[in-house]
């Protein structure tokens, strides 16, 4: 099998039969949505939902939000040929695990498990909240995924910001 | 200076969570008028029997993509001359230069804040009040 690992704010779409997608998950939460007729999933990893109203972010930060995460994730599942309405999603992550931050991972299942409802994807196997990170293994052309509690939370590591080509806006307007 | 809330806006997007969101976002920024449907065969319907001053419309749709939405808008004699911004997911050259020769007014890729959103609507309609 082919192993790709993911990290914070990235996706991986296959329709590939020997590749395994893998992340480490404290309080972040990671989707994996499949067409199981098409067979192509894929899996994303954000930090947090959606930004709140008064919440003033940039680009880069928005970047780490579920609603845009999601929406990259179905992007790249539709342009590699799923159809949006046989989409079914697994659930993984969204854990307590650090003191003091408060319930940052309950937002985040509470934000993925709303999102699936308001879009009419169909939930199967969800492993949300507890305190413990996980490490979660998703075969996108089976569309199984699996999740194990880790004893130790995972070290933090973001994507580095990859500005769109071109350098971010086209100059034609 | 035009008011916001004097502009019609129609928001096009297949994911009910983004456009919500972004419907959010243009409240915040004034608007009151805000229209929204899940594709451009409903929209175009919809602006066709009511008209809008702005149609803010992704690019990545399941049915219609948004450079066909806006060829359909904009070779309608009645509704051709509305403002329209597209919303894309990446800056990719080729789909922001096909769109402008087909006379998109602007486009903001995603994600966006909401001061890039009131940017670019202001680049075309002037400053909001």
């Amino acid at each position: 099998m082919r192993r790709v690992s993911i990290i914070q704010g990235e996706n991986h779409v296959s329709g590939e039969p020997e590749v395994v997608i893998s992340t480490l998950l404290g309080s972040c939460v990671s989707v994996c949505l499949q067409d199981p007729q098409a067979r192509i999933g894929g899996m994303n990893h954000f930090l947090l939902g959606e930004p709140g109203k008064d919440h003033q972010v940039d680009r880069q930060g928005m970047q780490r939000y579920g609603v845009h995460a999601m929406e990259l994730l179905i992007n790249e599942l539709m342009r590699k040929g799923a159809n949006r309405s046989r989409l079914r999603a697994q659930l993984y992550g969204g854990a307590n695990i650090i003191a003091g931050l408060g319930s940052i991972g309950s937002g985040n299942a509470a934000f993925a498990r709303r999102f699936m409802e308001t879009e009419s994807i169909p939930i199967g196997h969800c492993d949300l909240g507890g305190t413990q990170a996980r490490r979660v293994e998703f075969v996108p052309y089976e569309g199984k995924a699996r999740s194990r509690l880790l004893t130790e939370p995972p070290k933090i590591v973001r994507a580095p910001v990859v500005l769109p080509t071109g350098g971010g806006d086209l100059d034609l307007f | 200076m035009p008011a916001a809330s004097t502009i019609k806006v129609m928001v096009v997007d297949d994911q009910t969570s983004m456009r919500a969101m972004i419907r959010r976002t243009l409240q915040d920024l004034g608007f009151k008028d805000i229209r929204d449907k899940a594709g451009p065969v409903d929209a175009l319907g919809a602006i066709r029997s009511d008209r809008v001053h702005l149609i803010i419309s992704d690019y990545n749709m399941p049915d219609m993509d948004g450079l066909q939405f806006l060829e359909e808008v904009r070779k309608d004699p009645v509704i051709g001359k509305t403002v329209f911004i597209m919303l894309t997911g990446s800056a990719d050259r080729e789909i922001v230069q096909k769109a402008a020769a087909l006379g998109v007014n602007n486009y903001v890729v995603k994600p966006f804040s909401s001061a890039v959103l009131k940017e670019k609507i202001e680049r075309v309609f002037g400053e909001l009040s």
